[in-house]
C-alpha cells in the first residue's frame, strides 16, 4: 500500500511543519495603515460583555453609523467578561481579530508590541484633541511610539462601608476614614471589638493600592518595576499587622473582587471598594445593607484616585482601515460617550464632557452624589495599573504578598522577590 | 472469489478504505495529533502567544528545574494522586455493594449517588465553596458544636484536602456504575459456596468479590490516577486563579493554564510543563498496568 504510506507520511509532515511554520510568522506593522480613504465595507466590532444590558444602545449606534456612511456594515460581536483576554489572544494568534475591539490598556500593550494595534497618532491624530489628555495617554505603551486605542469610558469609585458594623464596633458611622492611617486604625478597632469576626477589608494590596499609597511602580523609562521601595514595604508591613489582627479577612489571600464583594454584601466585611454601578446591586441584592450604606472617597495618599480606562482599538491588519477608524471614533466621540454614560454609571473620556450638568449637579440622591464626586475626582485621576503589568505579574505580586502576610517572608523580601519576578516576566515579554 | 466487476472497482479505487477513514483521520489529525505534535515542538521554543518563538533546545526544561512553582505543582499533583486514587478505588466499590441489592427504593439511591457525576463541575465547585467558607454551613455547624471555625479555604493543606474531597465526592457515582457492571458478572454460586463454608460478609468480600472485580479495580485505579494528576477545575474553583494562598495549592495543569494563556502567555514554557504532565501520566498508566500484570502472574 505505497499510496497510504505516502499519505500518512505527508500527514505527519504537515503536523510537524505547521507548528514550526507558525514560529516564523510575525505581527504586522501598523505604520503603513491609511485611514484617509472612503469609509465603506464590512467591519466587525467586538465588545466586552455589553450585549446583555445594552443591546438596544449598540444596535442603535450601529444603525446610525451605517446610515451616516452608506455602504458600510458593522457586525457586532460581544464576548463574555470571563476569559476575555484569552479570547482576544486566540483571535490575535489565529489571525481572526475583529476590525474594532473593546480593550483595556493592559490588553493593548501586547497587541501593539505584536503589531496588531493601529497607531492612532498616525492614522487618526486629527481626533486627538477631542479627548482628555490623560485618557488619550492611557493607551500609549512604554518602549513604543504612538497611541494604540481611542479612549472610551472611564470609571472610578468610592469606598463603600457598612454603617451598622461601624456603629456596632464603636466607630462613628458619619466620620468614615479618609486616609490610609485612618483606615488601618478603624480596621484594627473593628477586629478588636468584634473579636476578629468582622474584617474591615477583604483584599490583599494590589498594584493599584501601591500606586495610591504613593509607591513608585516602575522606573521612569518603564523598563523595570520599582514598588519594593521603603514606602511599599511600609504598606505591606501595615497589611501584615491587619492580617495578624484579623482586620483583613482570613480568605483575603485567595479572594477575587467578586468574592470580596459578596462578603461585603453579607456583612462579613465592613468596607469594600466599588463603583457607582454597585449602588444598584446593593439596592437589588441586599436592601438592608443599602439602607445602611456609607460612601466615602477612595483612599489615596497621592491626591489622585485610581481610574479604570476602557478603549476601542483598531486592528492594524484590517482590510477596511478607513471604516474601522471611523467607527472606533464614532463609538467614542463626545456625543455617543455622553449618551452611553446616561444609560450606565460610567464617565466619558472626551474633553469637556465631565462639565455637563449631569456630572456636576446633585439632586440629593446617593446616585447623583456618587456620580458627581466621581466625575470631580476623575479630572485628575490616574490609571495606576502599568500597561505592561500582565496577568502573570499580578499573580507573582499576589503570591509574594501572601507569603509576607503569612510570615513566610519579610515584607521587604516579598517585594524584592515580586519585583524580580515581574522584571523577569517583563524581559520575557520582549 | 471476487467477481470481475468487484475486482475492477477495487483496482480503480485502491484508496477507497482511506476515503472512508478520511473524516475520522482528519478529525484525529486536527484535534489530537496536531495539538500534540505542536505542543512537543513548542516545548523546545521560547514561543509566546503573539510573538513567534525560536528554537531554544532544552532551555525550558532546564528552567523548570529551578522554578519553585513547578515543584509546588508537581508536589500537589502527586499528592492529589496519592490522596484521591485509593479513595476512588475502594469507596465506589463499597457503594456499589450497598446499592447492588434489589430492595424497594434502591433506584432512588443509585440515582442520588450518580447525581454529582452529571452536575457541572463549576456548580459543584461553587456549592462546596459556599459550604466550606469561613461563614459557610460547615463552619457554622462546627462552631455550634464548639469546634470553632476551620479555615478550609484559607489554609494551604486544608484547601488541597477539601478539593480532594470534592473530587472523590463527584467521582464516586461514576466509578460506582463501573463496579455495578462488574459485580453483576460475579457468579452468585461463588458467594453461596463461600457462605456454606462459613465465610462471613467481610471474608466473602475479600475472597470472592475483590478477586472477581480486581481487573475493574485496576481500570478504576488507572483512570482515576491519570485524572487526579491532571486535576484543574476543583482546585481552580476552590483555591482561586492564583492557586491558593501564595499559590501553594497550584497543580501542574493550573500552572500550564496560568503560564501559557493570555496575551502575554509563555506558550513554549507552558508546553514544556505539558510534556512533563504527559510523561508522568503515561508512566502512571504503565505503572498501574505493570502492577496488575505482576499481581495476575
Amino acid at each position: 500500500m505505497p499510496l497510504s504510506r505516502r499519505a500518512l507520511a505527508a500527514a505527519f509532515a504537515v503536523c510537524v511543519a505547521l507548528p514550526l511554520s507558525a514560529c516564523g510568522s510575525s505581527g504586522g506593522d501598523s505604520a503603513g495603515a491609511d485611514a484617509s480613504g472612503k469609509v465603506e465595507g464590512n467591519i466587525t466590532f467586538q465588545t466586552w460583555n455589553l450585549r446583555a444590558n445594552f443591546k438596544d444602545y449598540f444596535e442603535g449606534l450601529i444603525a446610525d453609523f451605517e446610515k451616516k456612511y452608506p455602504g458600510t456594515e458593522v457586525k457586532w460581536i460581544d464576548q463574555p467578561a470571563e476569559g476575555y483576554a484569552d479570547k482576544i489572544s486566540a483571535d490575535a494568534a489565529g489571525g481572526t481579530l475583529p476590525d474594532v475591539v473593546n480593550v483595556s490598556p493592559d490588553l493593548v500593550a501586547p497587541l501593539a508590541k505584536a503589531g496588531l494595534a493601529l497607531d492612532l497618532d498616525k492614522a487618526a491624530g486629527k481626533y486627538r484633541e477631542e479627548y482628555l489628555d490623560g485618557a488619550w495617554a492611557s493607551h500609549q505603551v512604554p518602549g513604543l511610539k504612538g497611541t494604540y486605542a481611542f479612549p472610551w469610558y472611564l470609571n472610578t469609585g468610592p469606598l463603600f462601608y457598612n454603617k451598622t458594623l461601624f456603629k456596632e464596633a464603636g466607630l462613628d458611622p458619619e466620620q468614615p476614614p479618609k486616609t490610609y492611617d485612618e483606615v488601618f486604625d478603624a480596621a484594627l478597632t473593628m477586629a478588636e471589638k468584634t473579636d476578629g469576626k468582622v474584617a474591615t477589608l477583604a483584599n490583599v494590596p494590589t498594584i493599584e493600592d501601591f500606586g495610591r499609597y504613593g509607591v513608585p511602580l516602575m522606573n521612569k523609562e518603564g523598563t523595570a518595576f520599582a514598588f519594593n521601595d521603603a514606602k511599599g514595604v511600609q504598606l505591606l508591613t501595615k497589611y501584615k499587622e491587619l492580617y495578624d489582627a484579623k482586620a483583613l479577612d482570613p480568605q483575603a489571600l485567595t479572594a477575587t473582587p467578586e468574592s470580596s464583594g459578596k462578603k461585603f454584601l453579607t456583612g462579613a466585611v465592613a468596607m469594600n471598594p466599588g463603583s457607582a454601578l454597585d449602588l444598584g446591586n446593593f439596592k437589588k441584592q441586599a436592601p438592608n445593607l443599602y439602607k445602611n450604606i456609607g460612601i466615602t472617597d477612595q483612599i489615596t495618599s497621592t491626591g489622585h484616585v485610581n481610574m479604570y480606562v476602557m478603549g476601542v482599538m483598531v486592528n492594524a491588519q484590517t482590510k477596511r482601515t478607513p471604516a474601522a477608524v471611523a467607527f472606533a471614533h464614532y463609538v467614542t466621540d463626545a456625543e455617543h460617550q455622553m449618551s452611553f454614560a446616561k444609560k450606565v454609571a460610567i464617565f466619558p473620556s472626551t474633553a469637556g464632557s465631565l462639565d455637563d450638568p449631569y456630572f456636576t449637579k446633585e439632586d440629593g440622591t446617593d446616585e447623583t452624589r456618587v456620580r458627581v464626586a466621581a466625575a470631580k475626582s476623575l479630572k485628575n485621576a490616574v490609571n495606576y495599573t502599568p500597561v505592561l503589568f500582565s496577568e502573570q505579574m499580578k499573580t507573582a505580586l499576589r503570591n509574594e504578598v501572601a507569603k509576607a502576610l503569612q510570615g513566610k517572608e519579610s515584607p521587604k523580601e516579598a517585594l524584592d522577590n515580586a519585583v524580580a519576578a515581574c522584571d523577569r516576566l517583563l524581559q520575557q515579554q520582549g | 472469489m471476487a467477481s470481475p466487476t468487484v475486482s475492477r472497482v477495487r483496482r480503480q479505487l485502491p484508496s477507497s478504505p482511506w476515503l472512508f477513514a478520511a473524516p475520522g483521520l482528519l478529525i484525529t489529525g486536527a484535534f489530537i495529533l496536531y495539538p500534540f505534535v505542536s505542543t512537543l515542538v513548542n516545548a523546545f521554543t521560547d514561543r509566546r502567544t503573539l510573538i513567534p518563538g525560536e528554537f531554544v533546545g532544552l532551555a525550558n526544561f532546564r528552567e523548570l528545574l529551578h522554578d519553585d512553582m513547578f515543584w509546588i505543582g508537581l508536589r500537589n499533583s502527586t499528592l492529589y494522586v496519592l490522596g484521591v486514587v485509593p479513595a476512588l478505588v475502594v469507596l465506589p466499590l463499597l457503594l456499589a455493594l450497598l446499592v447492588q441489592k434489589n430492595i424497594p427504593g434502591i433506584t432512588f439511591f443509585r440515582s442520588a449517588f450518580y447525581t454529582p457525576v452529571v452536575a457541572s463541575i463549576v456548580v459543584v465547585g461553587l456549592i462546596w465553596v459556599w459550604l466550606l467558607d469561613e461563614r459557610g454551613l460547615v463552619n457554622s455547624l462546627l462552631e455550634a458544636i464548639g469546634v470553632g471555625r476551620v479555615g478550609f479555604l484559607s489554609d494551604q493543606w486544608l484547601l488541597l484536602l477539601s478539593a480532594m474531597a470534592v473530587t472523590v465526592w463527584k467521582g464516586l457515582g461514576y466509578y460506582m456504575i463501573i463496579y455495578l457492571a462488574a459485580l453483576a458478572n460475579v457468579p452468585r454460586e461463588l458467594h453461596e459456596a463461600a457462605a456454606v463454608d462459613g465465610a462471613g460478609a467481610v471474608r466473602r468480600f475479600l475472597t470472592v468479590t475483590v478477586p472477581a472485580v480486581r481487573s475493574t479495580m485496576v481500570l478504576v485505579g488507572a483512570l482515576s490516577s491519570v485524572a487526579a494528576f491532571k486535576v484543574f477545575s476543583e482546585v481552580y474553583l476552590m483555591a482561586g486563579p492564583s492557586g491558593g494562598p501564595a499559590g501553594e495549592d497550584t497543580t501542574l495543569v493550573m500552572l500550564v493554564q496560568r503560564t501559557g494563556t493570555g496575551l502575554t502567555g509563555r506558550v513554549g514554557y507552558a508546553s514544556a510543563i505539558s510534556v512533563v504532565v504527559f510523561v508522568v501520566t503515561v508512566a502512571l498508566m504503565l505503572l498501574v498496568l505493570r502492577a496488575d500484570r505482576k499481581d495476575a502472574s
